[in-house]
């Protein structure tokens, strides 16, 4: 839409956690991304996923190191990326 | 990484009867321990450290889908068992709905690396609704096992 200028926000994040972006990481993420209105996606290398689907998260495998794209779109983006950069930073 | 490489056909039950989540568990982990493919004396061992996963938030991630996974000391690979269920259980899942199909992954204590590309590669398979619904329609260990390598020669 034009001059509709909804944000889009993209930050790159190195996975912290030990484990990777295992089962409860991954859950913890969605349930953060699905307060949001903002359309999120999470990439990894080739893969795009969508940042509201625990399947869509568990699918990147994403391990300790590696590098994620979490991209926000919407009126709320900042804040969507900002909460959800925690979780990739957190080592719990 | 291929799903056969840790799922064998002995490990697959198509008709769970429990209905409660601690006692989809148990016959999961019994089948792994009748499959042979595992020290009969770990599965106590694994039992508990599935129940104290659980404690930690539910393996039921939606959509019908648990995939309850635990590490312990007395595996030495990665292996899996797989049920269906017809009822459905209640398995506090994230998307309140009960859940069919069992996932169940033991891993070795210090395996990182291939717990996580086993959980991408399983949930990679099952975000797919098609994939879902003919697994769920599956009535036999054989006819499981056939889809799941049709799928594992695919998507590789």
């Amino acid at each position: 839409m034009e001059g509709n200028n909804m944000p889009l926000v993209r930050k790159e994040v190195i996975v912290k956690n030990k484990q990777g972006l295992h089962a409860r990481p991954a859950a913890l993420f969605v349930q953060v991304a699905n307060k949001f209105d903002s359309r999120i996606v999470v990439r990894r290398e080739q893969e795009e996923v969508n940042g509201k689907s625990i399947m869509g998260i568990l699918t990147l495998g994403a391990e300790q190191g590696s590098m994620i794209i979490i991209e926000a779109d919407g009126d709320d983006a900042s804040n969507a990326v900002l909460e959800l950069e925690k979780i990739i930073n957190s080592e719990e | 990484m291929k799903i056969s490489e840790f799922l064998s056909e002995k490990a697959i039950f198509t008709d769970i009867k429990a209905t409660k989540k601690e006692d989809v568990l148990k016959e999961l982990v019994e089948l792994l321990g009748n499959s042979g493919e595992i020290d009969k004396r770990c599965t106590t061992k694994i039992l508990t450290a599935l129940m104290a996963r659980e404690s930690l938030g539910s393996t039921a991630i939606g959509q019908g889908v648990a995939i309850p996974h635990a590490k312990v000391d007395c595996v030495s690979k990665l292996i899996a068992a797989f049920g269906l269920s017809r009822k459905g259980v209640e398995f506090d899942s994230l998307d309140g709905e009960p859940a069919y199909i069992f996932f169940l992954l033991v891993a070795p204590q210090d395996s990182a690396g291939p717990h996580l590309k086993a959980l991408a590669r399983i949930a990679r398979l099952l975000k797919d609704k098609y994939f879902r619904d003919s697994l769920r329609s599956c009535q036999d260990e054989k006819s499981v096992i056939k889809i799941v390598t049709q799928e594992d020669e695919k998507k590789f």
